[in-house]
């Protein structure tokens, strides 16, 4: 393509990251969203009783089967789900009736007040779950559209994760050498670091995201090897599943949950349990499925004790064997989901996956960079191609985010008892995302630039105030009750807020400089070619020149 | 038809960008799909048929990675298109070969 191998490479990154930097954007940031999905479901349903401190699980295990007994009456398995760091809220799972047409049902969790073991009416909202599901799933879109899609600008992401390594000499020494300076090596050297930083993590994600559709991807290849039943038994190997009980039909009474606990507490000699499959109930072969808190990237290994839910008779032989391939691939899910990760590792999934967000942000803002000098100098102004970057940059980077405060604040402000809310939560996101890319067309794009920042910083810090004016499950009730899930949430809008008025300032900042070295005003033409000035190597000049020089942007 | 070719400007080099992009995403996925046949076939004697198969389709992704590269980084888009083409034939045979061993 071109001369050298590393120029060649360095067309391909530029090219291969803008064709799909928009969606992988969006990708990356609603994917980063998703560590966070129970905690951002909890925060969208403000109907959910605070945390109750101090709750022994034994009791909660024995308040989820009491629910069950009235609530979950005549299905097969349910799941009881513990409150947890993520959900500090008890809950119960289980698949409900197909609607008409559905093979099957739809999988619901209902919320169950631990101190009154009653339901909890909360209202219609997608929660975090739709929000993540967007990041593979998209939206507006038939499935497996979306997932091929999906899986063309993941490949496009390894490529350009792969040619960036190649096309960077000295990836360590330059990742210790940031230019903090304003234009081009600062947009590049940002780009650098927030790539070689995160490396590991931009590599691992984006190719266990093509693994999660391994075989549709390479379905040419499995198809053409494997025939159906083949392709289900080499599953099955792969992705090996506890057998699932079948009822015998013949009734019987359960142990109390808490009972059976105890044995699953011997084996483990710890209380760390995560959730509870309840396969049966009520049937003489009922079995209880005891889950622990995985701790092991293998996914799905969840450490499980089975035992019979009517003798209490320890249940061997749930054990899943993976194979070597098995292994890799399940455990780049769990890489990938991190799953796995306590409270501070989940941080740093979520911290590494912004970093992911903002190597992209950087990645397209330096294509425009580049190009701006040069752009600017042509007589019709800059070309077509260019001002549509510029535009869906804006409209992209700093507008998704908005998009999703609207999808926050839509939570808030549609009426509860509104028809299809959790879809119009997701519709005033998309309508909001649709407004704030065709802005920056009828703006200059530094005003734009400006303009979006400016509120994204006010919608991010009003929304805690929303809540608190809409909801009793604000910063004022929750900090001092210590539901830190809760408060976490809040807090970490108003930072991003904050964060959005940094950028801001930083953009204004760069603009002036920007402009005062572009636009030389008349009278500074004439002192430089006139006198030479010591002045003249100063900064002092170009702060005249700030007030003098038009906005050239 | 000179009129039509005049139109559509051959020689420009967009073609050949354009060429090299089907170059690299159409071989590079056939050459995906080949590597992961010949895996499947150097790998099952040593850790049976569907381990084989799974490592094969697991490493293709970065097969297809390796393809679209080089084939950026050859000089002409002719190159591009037959080098793997070359490679895939010899992929192809390889497996038929190791295909009449392994049975």
């Amino acid at each position: 393509m071109k001369d050298t191998f590393r120029q060649s490479m360095k067309w391909l990154h530029t090219w291969v990251g803008l064709v799909v930097g928009w969606v992988l954007f969006f990708m990356f940031l609603t994917g980063t969203l998703g560590y966070f999905y129970q905690e951002i479901t909890r925060w969208m349903q403000p109907e959910r009783p605070l945390i109750v401190h101090e709750v022994s699980t034994e009791a909660l295990l024995d308040r989820a089967q009491q629910f069950a007994e009235i609530h979950a009456k005549g299905v097969d398995e349910y799941d009881i789900l513990l409150p947890s760091s993520r959900d500090q809220n008890l809950r119960l799972g289980w698949r409900h009736a197909p609607e008409p047409g559905k093979k099957r049902g739809r999988y619901k969790q209902t919320v169950v007040d631990i101190e009154s073991a009653e339901n909890v009416a909360t209202r219609e909202t997608g929660g975090g779950r739709t929000l993540y599901r967007m990041h593979y799933r998209l939206h507006y879109m038939d499935t497996s559209i979306s997932y091929w899609l999906v899986g063309f600008c993941t490949m496009l992401m390894l490529l350009a994760v792969i040619t960036g390594v190649v096309i960077h000499k000295k990836i360590f020494s330059d990742f210790f050498t940031f230019r903090a300076k304003k234009g081009l090596p600062g947009w590049l050297d940002s780009h650098n670091a927030l790539s070689v930083i995160a490396l590991p993590f931009h590599f691992m994600i984006t190719y266990s995201g093509l693994l999660f559709f391994l075989f549709m991807y390479m379905g040419v290849s499995s198809n053409f090897q494997t025939n159906d039943d083949e392709f289900k038994e080499m599953r099955k190997e792969i992705f090996p599943r506890s057998a699932h009980v079948e009822p015998a039909g013949i009734p019987a009474e359960m142990r109390s949950f808490s009972s059976l606990y105890d044995i699953a507490q011997q084996q483990w000699q710890t209380d760390n349990l995560r959730y509870v499959t309840v396969h049966a109930p009520n049937d003489i072969n009922a079995q209880i499925a005891f889950v622990r808190n995985e701790t092991d990237i293998t996914y799905n290994q969840g450490d499980e004790v089975v035992v019979n839910g009517i003798s209490g008779e320890l249940i061997s032989g749930n054990h899943k064997d993976y194979t070597v391939s098995g292994v890799i691939h399940n455990g780049f899910y769990s890489l990938h989901e991190g799953q796995f990760a306590g409270t501070l590792a989940r941080w740093v999934y979520f911290i590494t996956g912004l970093i992911g967000t903002a190597m992209i942000a950087s990645g397209l803002v330096l294509w425009t960079t580049k190009r701006k000098p040069q752009q600017m100098k042509k007589l019709n102004g800059p070309d077509f191609g260019y001002r549509l970057v510029e535009q869906l940059n804006i409209g992209t980077i700093v507008g998704l985010p908005i998009a999703i405060a609207a999808y926050f604040y839509a939570n808030r402000l549609l009426p509860v008892t509104m028809e299809n809310r959790g879809e119009w939560e997701v519709h005033i996101m998309f309508i909001t995302w649709a407004l704030l890319l065709l802005y920056p067309a009828i703006r200059p794009a530094g005003k734009a630039w400006l303009e979006q920042l400016q509120l994204a910083s006010i919608v991010f810090i009003l929304l805690p105030m929303v809540n608190a004016l809409t909801t009793d499950k604000h910063l004022g009730v929750t900090l001092p009750h210590g539901d830190w899930n809760l408060a976490g949430f809040d807090l970490t809008l108003i930072a991003v807020g904050i964060s959005f008025a940094f950028a801001r300032y930083k953009m204004k900042v760069i603009q002036q400089s920007n402009n005062a070295r572009r636009k030389p005003t008349k009278s500074s033409i004439e002192r430089s070619t006139n006198r030479k000035s010591p002045l003249e190597n100063t900064p002092k000049p170009d702060l005249v020149l700030t007030k003098t020089g038009g906005d050239t942007v | 038809m000179s009129y039509l070719l005049n139109k559509l400007q051959l020689a420009n080099p967009r073609w050949s960008v354009f060429s090299r992009i089907l170059a690299a995403a159409l071989g590079g996925y056939a050459l995906a799909t080949s590597s992961s046949l010949l895996i499947t076939q150097l790998l099952m004697s040593l850790v049976g048929k569907y381990q084989g198969i799974h490592i094969g389709l697991m490493l293709g992704f970065l097969v297809y990675t390796g393809a679209v590269m080089w084939a950026f980084s050859v000089t002409t888009a002719t190159r591009a298109w037959l080098g793997l083409v070359k490679l895939n034939v010899i992929f192809l045979l390889l497996t038929w070969a190791l295909m009449q061993v392994n049975s």
